[in-house]
This record gives C-alpha cells, structure tokens and sequence, in this order.
C-alpha cells in the first residue's frame, strides 16, 4: 500500500493539524492538545455531547462533532483509544453545565478511558452520563446484544442525541433518546480487504484473493465466515437476513437506511449495494422514510461495506429530520411526512 | 490515628518500594502467565504515583487520591495501570471533601479502592485476579475496624487476608486476560495479579503499623 505520509508517528497528528487549518471557524482544540478536539460553536447551556475513540475511520468520530450533532470527540492514536486526561480535558471544554453525555462504541479500551473520565469529572462536580452503542449483530448473537460492538449505526445515535441536545432538552431526555435510538439500529458488515496502519505499515490481519469475510469488525475482528467472493446481489441478500431477523424489521415498519463504505469501496458500488437493499425492503413491505449513502465509519483503506437499518417512529423521525452541519457532514432540515 | 494526604503520600511511596523489592519476581510470573510487563508498569506507576501525590499541593484526601490515579493511568496506560488508577480514583470519591479520615472513613476508603478496581475489571472474586486479594483484604479491614480494633490492628489483618487471598488463587482458573489461554498450566502458581493486591495491603500494613 502506497500511502500520503510523512513521518508515520505523526500521522495522526498532522491530520489533526490539517482538519483545524481546514476548518478554523468550526473547530479547535481544548488546551494545548491537538487530539482534544471541541467544536467552536457549542450552545449556550444545552447538554454537552462527547465521543471518542481510535483514529483511521474519519469521518468517525470527529466528523460528527459540529451544530445539531456533538460538541467534542477524544482523539486516540490509529485504533487507539484515547486517554482519560484527554476525554476529561474536552469534557471540562464544552461542559454548559447541564450535564455532559459520552456517546461511544462498545470497545474495552474506550469503555475504561470514558469511565475514568467519567470518574473524575465526576469528582469536579460535573454530571456525566454514558450510552455505550453496539449493534453489529454478528458481533454477538441475540441475548448477548451487550456485547456487541458499535460500528456504522452509531451515526443515527450521535444524530438524535445530537438534534434532543439542539433542542435544549435535559440531561435525562437526551440520554433517554440516546438509548432508544441504540435499541433501534441494526448493522452487518463483509469486508474484501484488510487495511493497513500506518506505523506498522503491513495489514495484521488477511483475506486471500477471490475471498470475502462477512461480519468482520472495522479494526479487522473475525466474521463469522469466509466465504468465495460472490455477486453484489448474492451479498446483500445474505447481509440482510440476519439484519432484518435480528430487531426484527418487519413489514409496515419505516426505516433509514445507512450504507456505509469501509474506505477502499468506490461509492459506485455502495449504490450497487443500495439498489439491492431497497428491493428487498420493497419486497418486505419496510418503507425507506431516507438513505444515507457514503463513508460513515470507516477504516482505512478497507474494501468492503456494511448495511445499517435504523427503525423510525414520530419521535426518533422527528429528531433525525432536523438539521447538522460538520466540516465532515450535513443535513438541511427534512420533511418529517 | 486520622489519616491525612501525609499518610496517604507514605501509603504510595511504601507501594512504590515494595514493587521496586518485587519487580523481577513480578517479571517472571508475568513472562510465565502473561505479557510480561506487569513489574515494569507498577515500578513505574507508583513512582509515579509518589511523584505526583509529592507535588500536589492538595489537602484534600479524596482528591489527592482521585487525581493520583488520573496521574497513574496517564502514566501506565496498561490494563493493571488503569485497575490500580480505578482503585484510587474510586477511594478518593468515597473520601471527597475530607481532610483526614477517621478510622471508619479510612474503612470506607479501602473499600472502595476494591470496588474501583472490580467496578472497572467486571471480575468477580474466584477469577484469578488481582480482585482475590483486594476483597478479602478491605473486608478483613472494615470487620476488625467494625469489631473497635485499632487501625494498625485492622491493617495487619488486612494484610494476613490480602496474602492469603492471593494464596487461594493457585487453585483457580484464569477467566481474564492473557492468562486465560494458558488454561490448566497456570495452576499451582499465584496469580500476578493477585501478588499486586497483596504488595499494596502490605504497604498499607507499613504505613498504619
């Protein structure tokens, strides 16, 4: 793999380096420490939304942080998390005294880094709580969802949280739809390629040629099967079984749909891949209410994708309509009918 | 006796000899049974724990104690790193706002040192880890101070309990860490872990004896 660097060591840091050039007004950094990284435009007074976690899945986590969405994100090193000096730095930053919510993936080391912060901010009197997302439904099988880990699908809770918070709900409200929006989103990933870090510049895990893996994680955990590379269709067809049985999705209920490219997927192929879902939805009796197709959770230079679906109602309808605006992403408000 | 940021900087800088005193013998059993680098992450943690509870112009117990633990995971960002800075921090919630402890507050503060570090571990005491010495050691604290003995007393109990707890976990299956895949093999010989949790009983034994 050919890659865009300079000294690897600092690869995160001059990313870092670039997005605050790239984007001075919207966001900056608490302190001294570039991977604190805050939005310049928090509101006054609502409560704060933190994430955090590894770099090398641009647009997440950072990309999230902006108006309508979060306020902060820690920054880890490639597939790092990032430390709890660092998340409390960021928590103290964009605290509005309403109460500090940390939204982040199921992984060991965000869970003890978001904790000690937690812990400490906990000591200097500020409120935290925490919803910790996990839907790879192949992650861990059904009775076991708390161990699953989060991928793609935390975009709908950072995207209702992020609207509940907007709206000058409280603490308790925005947590709660927070959860809710956790209890309602389902993904499952394949990946064609492994991907490459940057300081160990070889891939640490394989996928022969001619070969695919169907629920491997975004750092490259194990699926739950190789299998020979087969037609677009054929994939998404064996993607969706397990996503629709597993909430379950079931005709007359109205879903978002997220496709999500891993990094190396041309977004050619994910409309490939979109065409294919929407039929199936169709054939379901599932309404699509919206789409979102692109890169939402990536992990470098991965090939492969993953199929999000995200179950509506008024509520979680209402929330996700309204708009966001990041360097990285936004929405104009949508039509809620 | 009340204990006061005084003691509890004595309580770090004994942790801090002992692992010193220990650190091949914690190299050893860690090269054995884990990833080897347990003495190496607790020789530097509390140093840097004594380094930091120092310089802290702090009189606060509680939060020279929570920020002592901030200070140890910065330090050692290793899975036995953050238990101990969990521990910390989590005795330091319990003794917020409090100059010095008196002997059930000092009770309390024990207590949630182990809880801190089973709070964030999630394991359970009979999992092999370091939990297996810290539980038995805060009860056998919190009973003796219950039973109106006196803080040395209670220490020197707490660190008879801690020892032996570390002791009964050469009988135990490992359910966490790298452990985990030495299965049978690692039985007959006492958890690193564990031996962690005994030094730091053994410490606080130094410090109220």
């Amino acid at each position: 793999m050919q890659r865009l660097v300079n000294d690897p060591k600092n690869y995160v840091d001059e990313m870092l380096a670039g997005i605050y050039k790239a984007a001075p007004e919207a966001v900056g950094h608490a302190g001294d420490d570039l991977r604190c990284y805050v939005s310049k435009q928090v509101k006054k007074g609502k409560v704060a939304l933190i994430t955090g976690g590894g770099s090398g899945h641009l647009p997440l986590f950072l990309g999230y942080v902006g108006p309508g969405m979060l306020d902060g994100c820690g920054v880890g090193g490639v597939f790092q998390s990032p430390s709890p000096d660092q998340i409390l730095a960021i928590t103290k930053e964009v605290s509005q005294g309403a109460g500090v919510l940390y939204i982040y993936g199921n992984y060991g080391g965000d869970i003890m880094n978001f904790g000690m912060a937690k812990d400490m901010a906990d000591m200097e009197d500020i409120e935290v709580r925490e919803v910790i997302a996990g839907e790879d439904v192949l992650s861990s099988p059904k009775g076991h969802e708390d161990k699953r880990r989060g991928v793609a699908g935390i975009f709908y809770v950072y995207k209702i949280a992020g609207a509940a918070a907007d709206s000058m709900l409280g603490i308790d409200e925005v947590e709660r739809l927070a959860r809710k929006a956790c209890a309602n989103v389902r993904t499952v990933g394949m990946a064609l390629t492994p991907c490459i870090i940057p300081e160990k510049g070889k891939a640490n895990f394989s996928i022969e040629p001619g070969k695919m893996e169907i629920g491997m994680g975004i750092h490259g955990e194990p699926g739950i099967k190789v299998e020979d590379l087969a037609k677009a269709d054929d994939i998404v067809a064996e993607m969706m079984k397990p996503l629709l049985e597993d909430l379950p999705y079931v005709k007359g209920d109205e879903v978002s749909v997220l496709i999500n490219g891993l990094g190396a997927t041309p977004r050619e192929e994910l409309y490939i891949v979109y065409r294919k879902v929407a039929e199936i939805l169709e054939g379901k009796g599932i309404k699509v209410f919206n789409n979102y197709v692109g890169e939402f959770a990536t992990s470098m230079d991965m090939a492969g994708m993953s199929i999000s679906l995200f179950k509506l109602d008024k509520e979680l309808k209402h929330y996700l309509c309204m708009p966001f605006e990041t360097p990285f992403l936004s929405q104009k408000q949508l039509k809620e009918d | 006796m009340a204990f006061t940021v005084k003691e509890f900087r004595a309580f770090m800088s004994n942790c801090s000899a002992l692992m010193e005193e220990n650190k091949q013998y914690l190299i050893d059993l860690d090269s054995a049974l884990g990833d080897g680098d347990l003495g190496l992450t607790m020789t530097a943690g509390f140093k840097e724990a004594v380094d930091f509870s120092a310089q802290a112009a702090e009189t606060d117990v509680g939060m020279l104690a929570a920020k002592t633990g901030m200070a140890v995971s910065r330090k050692v960002p290793s899975t036995m790193g953050t238990l101990v800075a969990s521990g910390l921090m989590g005795a330091g919630k319990a003794a917020k706002g409090k100059t010095e402890l008196n002997d059930k507050e000092l009770a309390s503060f024990v207590s949630a040192f182990a809880e801190g570090v089973m709070h964030r571990g999630k394991a359970q005491r009979g999992d092999r880890t370091i939990i297996d010495a810290l539980v038995p050691g805060a009860e056998a604290f919190q009973v003796a101070i219950d039973g109106g003995q006196s803080v040395s007393e209670a220490a020197k109990k707490a660190d008879e309990a801690a020892a032996a707890g570390r002791d009964a976990t050469k009988d135990m299956k490992p359910k966490f860490g790298r452990a985990v895949y030495y299965g049978d093999q690692v039985l007959g010989k006492v958890d690193q872990g564990a031996v962690v949790g005994s030094l730091i009983f053994k410490a606080l034994h130094q410090t109220l004896a």
